[in-house]
């Protein structure tokens, strides 16, 4: 937890107001981004991000499974967040399981889509390997390696980063007339490339007296009374939503966050971008 | 019940179509459906949307309501009797119970906090689910669930009629309605949407105290999902409130 005296509180506080931050950036300002794929050479796609002193990795496995019976035409994704000891001695043991928890179930709500897979990262019909027989399971995880605020945001991006490296491997299949169960043979050669053109940025807008910031660090966030996290994909369209602390807001100002997120998000998604141009040209 | 003494009471004057002055002595009973004027100044993109509903929504729901209509909600406080407050909802299928224990003394382990803490707990009874035993922990007090999903919203709505019965003071009565194309979806039109969203409000000072959304959605589908939302959930906590000083006029003659 971040311990602030009355007058470094307000000190952040008044900054927010003047349009200047502690740190000497203006209220829609990033802090610098770093990123760096194929950190963990097991998996099949990995990344990680540092987005000022909040570093993350993300890291995707591919599994053959079975799809399930209400979407036979449709693979499975599965998202996972886990704060290391190293972010916050307070995390050891089971400290963290609860913000662990909270930030796996907004990436999921931000990056799965509906149920029908509307508004999806990832198009799950692509994982499908034999109608309702064989299909990919993705295991998405995400470690917290050192937090300094806007957790999300920075998970949200290396999970991004994390499937433009995954190579899913590519298989063959001979379905032979003996049994039902089809033959697969995956190769260790071959790799087939995701669109990640169409996986959406979260952008949280946390709120600090009368206004909002982004990407705020976690003294600001200790002087938030409420955030909105805004997922948003590059056609502009929003694709998943969560508010996190207890204050209440009025719903214009909810919409007013909407849509100040979604003109933050087209810029983060260019500057991600040739993050992972760069990143990838260098490997 | 501090509450009533304190939350005026907003009537939005004669739009809200409800049976319900039929209540009987301690529940009360009544579908409440958003009101086409809901956001006024909105009204032309609502009635765009409205009209694009009607172009898709040409079939009947599976329970035979039409798409603006939310389930019919029974609502009982005093459920439990060894609780400090406690509320019975039922909307359509889903029935809920919540139970509010306290106020006592925070445990030891627990970091020091200058304020409350409001300890949430959800389980579902092992035949609520289609699947026996299939047991999901949610965040909420004390709460049972029984048949069908579609089910957080309502657990936020009768939780803080719980809270209320308990007569914790309160800024407002929270409600919840989840809306994806259709408002007050049941489990089995849960499974086929394309996004949903759900909004608690508070009413009386009009502050919605969680929104959260998933699917694809443009902008002015937002905005109208969360007029349609709002709209629904000040009708709902009028029914709330006039079940509880219906209870509290009970209790007190």
């Amino acid at each position: 937890m971040v311990g602030l005296s009355e007058g470094e509180k307000h000190f952040i506080r008044g900054g927010i107001a003047q349009d200047i931050r502690t740190d000497g950036r203006k209220r829609l300002q990033f802090r610098a981004l770093s990123v760096e794929t194929g950190v963990i050479p097991q998996a099949n796609g990995s990344a990680r991000v540092r987005l000022g002193g909040t570093e993350v990795i993300a890291s995707v496995k591919a599994e053959l499974g079975k799809p399930s019976i209400l979407h036979p035409d449709k693979g499975k994704v599965n998202i996972f967040v886990d704060c290391s000891p190293t972010a916050e001695p307070t995390f050891e043991g089971r400290g963290s399981e609860e913000l662990s928890a909270e930030l796996s179930v907004a990436l999921q709500r931000c990056l799965l889509g509906g149920k029908s897979g509307a508004g999806a990262a990832i198009d799950l019909s692509s994982l499908i390997v034999v109608d309702g027989k064989v299909c990919w399971d993705l295991y998405i995880d995400g470690l917290v390696i050192s937090s300094d605020g806007n957790l999300l945001d920075a998970l949200a991006a290396a999970i991004k980063v994390a499937l433009s490296d995954t190579g899913i491997p590519k298989v063959t299949v001979s379905v032979s007339t003996a049994s039902d169960e089809p033959e697969v043979d995956v190769s260790d050669e071959e790799f087939l490339q995701f669109d990640t053109s169409s996986v959406p940025v979260i952008i949280t807008l946390t709120k600090v007296g009368r206004q909002y910031i982004v990407d705020a660090t976690s003294e600001e966030e200790s002087q938030m009374s409420s955030a909105v996290s805004v997922s948003v994909n590059r056609h502009g369209h929003v694709c998943g939503l969560t508010k996190r602390g207890g204050a209440g807001l009025d719903p214009t100002v909810i919409f007013d966050m909407i849509s100040v997120a979604k003109h933050v998000s087209q810029q983060f998604i260019t500057l991600l971008d040739s993050e992972i141009a760069a990143a990838q040209a260098e490997e | 019940m501090h509450l009533l003494g304190r939350a005026p009471v907003i009537r939005r004057g004669g739009r809200w179509h409800t049976q319900f002055p039929a209540m009987s002595s301690s529940a009360a009973t009544g579908t409440y459906s958003p009101a086409a004027e809901a956001g006024g100044k909105r009204r032309e993109k609502r009635e765009e949307l409205r009209r694009h509903l009607a172009e898709d929504a040409d079939w009947p729901r599976a329970d035979n309501r039409s798409f603006h209509e939310c389930r019919e909600a029974f609502l009982r406080t005093g459920a439990t009797t060894a609780a400090s407050g406690s509320a019975y909802a039922e909307f359509g299928k889903t029935k809920v119970i919540v139970s509010v224990f306290g106020p006592r003394e925070s445990k030891k382990a627990m970091m020091y906090s200058d304020v409350g803490r409001l300890n949430c707990n959800v389980s579902y009874t092992t035949f609520a689910t289609p699947v026996r035993g299939q047991v999901i922990i949610l965040e909420l007090i004390i709460v049972l669930a029984s048949i069908t999903k579609g089910d957080l919203p309502i657990i936020i709505s009768c939780a803080s009629l719980a809270l209320a019965d308990a007569g914790i003071m309160m800024y407002d009565l929270v409600t919840s309605v989840s809306v994806n194309i259709i408002i007050d979806p049941t489990s089995d039109e849960e499974a086929w949407q394309d996004g949903s969203l759900m909004v608690s409000y508070m009413p009386s000072r009009k502050e919605i105290t969680q929104l959260t959304l998933t699917g694809e959605w443009t902008d002015g589908k937002i905005t109208n999902a969360v007029e349609l939302c709002m709209d629904a959930c000040s009708k709902l906590c009028d029914i709330l409130r006039n079940h509880l000083k219906e209870t509290a006029n009970l209790a007190s003659e």
